[in-house]
């Protein structure tokens, strides 16, 4: 078993860079993924470590050997395909065994891996059942015991549950995950899903336009986005532009306060792009008082209910804000043209980007 | 109501069809059965009587059954030649980028579209004594003497393959383009290489494809005689001729028959067999 | 991947596909440099050109007959292979009733019963109907041997089109009659169109079943060119042959136009 260490990777598709520049270090073990809209060079990425793609310029190491000029099937790597890829014309059994017999292994050998593999998966009585006789999930859990099988260096994973509704994609990322922990496999997992990112991996990275964005544990990338991409991407986001007033008070386009903590650099920045997450505004009923710094009145414009919580987009100022109200606050919906009383903690007024560093 | 309207709309449009080839398919069939058991006499003129000594004379003469041996040896090595042609015909027509594609397609088709009689008669010009391959070839000095190419098995066999080909390269492509692209990636990062994972993938997924042409091929080359007459000659031992033969210039129409029925109850046989493997595999592959 | 071995067996693979194009394009070649050379059998490299093989022909009245037969069959065949085609795939996509693949076999059972057993049988049935050597007779051969290629393609538009849409018509309140020409027939069009090339090429270069219900009076292109390369070997069968590819070129086009090639087979 081996991390994965990728150096300035770019794909350069003459016209268009379809990756440009990657550097990005996975540690022996860990679960990354990578995280990104659609066309944003994930999949390409993954590719390019496979070997299905070559890199333009790069060197990608596994373990410690360069692999750059090695075909895909000398890399031994586990890979799970976006709509499993099984062989339709093999039985379970000979799905999982496919790899091994390109091992020179014996015959009993590849019976016990087999074996073993099948119940890693919990799938033990299935082996003689053609693929077309499995559900979505029981065909997932072959994909991904015929990627163990082999036992690889890196485990791979491609979009593996986009296929599954969503009760089913639940119960598989915990499966995904127990499997993962027990065989200790460094595994890569390319998503669109945030959610799935978020609760499975160790570290995200999360991918746009081809350039890496940010590289970090869940909670960091969440709270500390690094730029106003992988804010907007993950989870809902309320963006502010703000310029110093005083302190570290500032106002907004729209007219109202924000009082942030001070700047790590020490300096107030005088020009600012803030970001406050949705859920960390706290609303109130009863309209009274006078807007202050982090506290402002705002108008219901729409509100939804989702179980767990009401999601309500309203008005301050001329801008738009999203809440997410908790389910037990408001006995009804909130109808439109309700007055609120917003209000959040100056810890969760986020720096997003620096705009402009002098002060006037 | 609206059920039985509808049903009674596609009977009406069904019923010309099923009464045209009833008579015009089914009953010359049936007409040919019968005949091939009347009796006849020493000038084969057909009298009254039933018997099976046409279908015995065709399955025990030594030079009907080695005709038989031998049409159905030719049709199979016309498939099997088929089917070895039609893979990289048809990787190419499946992988090549798209303009290439049309460009395939239009060599592929394009002789399905001209008459069986101008495709054969090309090869008369290819291969005859005085003809465009023996010209180049002494032209180059590579020979001395014109060959004898045509008027043998191997001309009809090289002409046979030559009209039969797209018939087995066009399922066979489609078996390809059916694959999914990641079966191929998924063999790959399994350790196996690209020619291991045509003969552990995409050769066992094109089975279908590969038993449609050739039941399509086989069907053909048994049963086709314009090309056997004209690059191989009247002398060939091909089923396909004896007909021909005994119908143009012996007029023993009930033997032919025979002929007929023996022919095609062997086409059909084989059809049968490849049909059935071809279900079989179908139900364990898609269920 | 750019490893070497892969580059290799690529080269490999396409040197071989090319070579199998070839092998069926060479005839194609062959034919038209022998239509316009002047010697009897063509040479390589060509000397000379000449369009005698082309004026031969149709100053001959015996092809212009053949010419004349062939153009006849294929104008009544065509419409008429298309028509019953047409009627039987809707009604067999359609309709589900037990026994129904047999009838589909039947149907397109004239592309794998031996050529031969056809024109004898047909053969021995014109004979006792009195229509051997009939146009009549050619006319009925043709429409069972066209019959197959018109059910494939227009069967392929009919399985592409979407069922619902006559649902949606027929609850609009209109008769199945009236949902067959206002729906059903604008959209399947293509591959009506597509069929009738189909029927009409295939009744045009017709020669199995032709051979053996043609007299000399209804002798048809393809049988008089067997019969020409039969006796005597006749250099103007060139210049017929070069009419046949230009008809081939001419039902491509039109099929590329309607339907697209790669879904006809």
């Amino acid at each position: 078993m081996s991390g994965i260490k990728l150096e300035g990777i770019s794909l350069d598709y003459g016209n268009h860079f379809a990756l440009k520049e990657v550097e990005l270090e996975i540690k022996q073990g860990e679960f990354f993924s990578l995280l990104g809209p659609s066309g944003c060079g994930k999949s390409t990425l993954l590719n390019i470590i496979a070997g299905f793609l070559g890199q333009t310029t790069g060197v990608v190491y596994i373990g410690d050997q360069d692999v750059t000029n090695i075909p895909p099937y000398k890399r031994n790597l586990g890979m799970v395909f976006q709509n499993y890829a099984l062989f339709p014309h093999l039985s379970v059994r000979d799905n999982v065994a496919y790899g091994l017999k390109n091992k020179k292994m014996s015959k009993q050998d590849i019976k016990q891996k087999v074996d073993e593999s099948l119940a890693l998966v919990q799938l033990e009585s299935y082996a003689t059942r053609m693929p077309h006789q499995l559900s979505g999930g029981q065909q997932q859990r072959v994909a991904i015991a015929r990627a163990l099988a082999i036992e690889p260096n890196v485990l791979l994973l491609d979009e593996p549950l986009s296929n599954l509704d969503a009760k089913l994609r639940k119960e598989m990322q915990f499966e995904l995950r127990r499997i993962q922990k027990s065989v200790g496999i460094t595994t890569v997992l390319v998503t669109h899903d945030q959610e799935e990112a978020l609760s499975l991996s160790d570290r995200i990275g999360i991918l746009g336009d081809g350039v890496l964005q940010q590289v970090g544990e869940p909670l960091e990338v969440y709270r500390r986005p690094a730029n106003r991409f992988v804010a907007e991407f993950i989870g809902q986001v309320n963006i502010f532009d703000a310029v110093l007033s005083e302190g570290t008070v500032y106002e907004t386009t729209a007219g109202f306060k924000l009082e942030a903590e001070r700047h790590e650099s020490g300096k107030q920045p005088n020009r600012v792009r803030f970001m406050l997450r949705p859920e960390r505004i706290f609303v109130e009923q009863h309209v009274s008082g006078e807007d202050t710094a982090n506290r402002v009145k705002a108008v219901v414009k729409e509100s939804s209910y989702i179980g767990n919580a009401i999601r309500i987009r309203t008005e301050a100022g001329g801008i738009e804000l999203a809440v997410h109200a908790p389910d037990p606050m408001f006995p009804v919906l909130p109808a439109p043209g309700q007055e609120l009383v917003l209000s959040w903690k100056k810890e969760d007024i986020i720096y997003l980007e620096v705009l402009d560093h002098e002060s006037n | 109501m609206k059920a039985t309207r509808q049903k009674k709309f596609y009977g009406v449009l069904l019923a010309p069809t099923l009464i045209f080839l009833g008579i015009f398919l089914l009953l010359p069939l049936i007409q040919l059965l019968i005949l091939s058991f009347q009796q006849v006499d020493n000038f084969f003129e057909v009298i009254d009587g039933y018997t099976f000594s046409h279908y015995i004379e065709v399955l025990t003469t030594p030079v009907y059954l080695k005709t038989i041996w031998q049409t159905l040896f030719v049709a199979v090595i016309t498939t099997v030649i088929c089917l070895v042609l039609a893979y990289p015909a048809a990787y190419l027509l499946v992988r090549s980028p798209k303009r290439w594609r049309a460009f395939f397609y239009i060599l592929l088709v394009s002789p399905l579209l001209t008459s069986v009689v101008i495709r054969t008669f090309a090869w008369i010009i290819l291969l005859a004594q005085n003809g465009l391959v023996n010209d180049v070839l002494m032209k180059t000095s590579i020979i001395d003497e014109p060959l004898d190419m045509l008027w043998n098995m191997n001309a009809v066999i090289i002409a046979y393959v030559q009209v039969m080909l797209p018939f087995a390269v066009l399922p066979i492509a489609t078996a390809m383009s059916d694959i999914k692209g990641n079966l191929r990636s998924a063999s790959m990062i399994l350790g196996s290489n690209r020619i291991s994972t045509f003969f552990r993938v995409t050769l066992p997924l094109t089975i279908p494809g590969m038993i449609s042409g050739a039941m399509i091929v086989f069907s053909l080359a048994a049963g086709s005689y314009i090309t056997p007459l004209l690059v191989g000659g009247r002398m060939q031992p091909l089923l396909p001729l004896s007909i021909y033969q005994q119908i143009m210039q012996v007029y023993n129409l009930p033997l032919a028959a025979a002929m007929a029925f023996t022919l095609m109850v062997l086409v059909f046989l084989v059809i049968a067999v490849l049909g059935y493997i071809l279900k079989k595999w179908e139900v364990r592959v898609n269920g | 991947m750019g490893n070497k071995g892969t580059r290799w067996l690529d080269s490999l693979i396409w040197i071989a596909g090319i070579a199998v194009y070839l092998f069926l394009t060479i005839p194609v070649l062959v034919i038209i440099l022998s239509a316009f050379s002047p010697t009897d059998y063509p040479q390589f490299p060509p000397t000379d050109f000449s369009v005698r093989w082309f004026t031969e022909v149709f100053q001959s009245e015996q092809w212009m007959q053949s010419l004349w037969s062939s153009t006849l069959v294929m104008i009544i065949v065509t419409p008429l292979t298309v028509l019953l085609g047409t009627m039987s795939s809707y009604a067999l996509a359609r309709l589900s009733f037990p026994g129904k693949g047999l009838i589909q076999s039947f149907i397109m059972s004239p592309l794998m019963i031996p050529q031969v057993v056809l024109g004898v049988a047909l053969l021995y049935l014109f004979s006792s109907l009195g229509l051997f050597g009939s146009t009549l007779g050619l006319i009925i051969g043709h429409i069972v041997i066209c019959f197959p290629y018109v059910v494939r393609t227009v069967s392929v538009s009919i399985t592409n089109l979407d069922s619902r849409l006559e649902l949606a018509s027929m609850n609009l309140g209109s008769t199945p009659w009236q949902t067959f020409y206002r729906v059903t027939l604008p959209l399947i069009k293509p591959g009506i169109i597509a069929g009738a090339v189909f029927a009409a090429v295939t009744s045009f270069g017709e020669i199995s079943v032709s051979l053996f219900v043609s007299t000399p009076e209804t002798i048809t292109i393809p049988v008089r060119t067997f019969g020409y390369i039969d006796q005597t070997f006749d250099p103007s069968v060139n210049a017929i042959a070069v009419i046949f590819i230009a008809l081939s070129v001419i039902a491509l086009v039109i099929i590329e136009k309607t339907i697209g090639l790669s879904k006809v087979m």
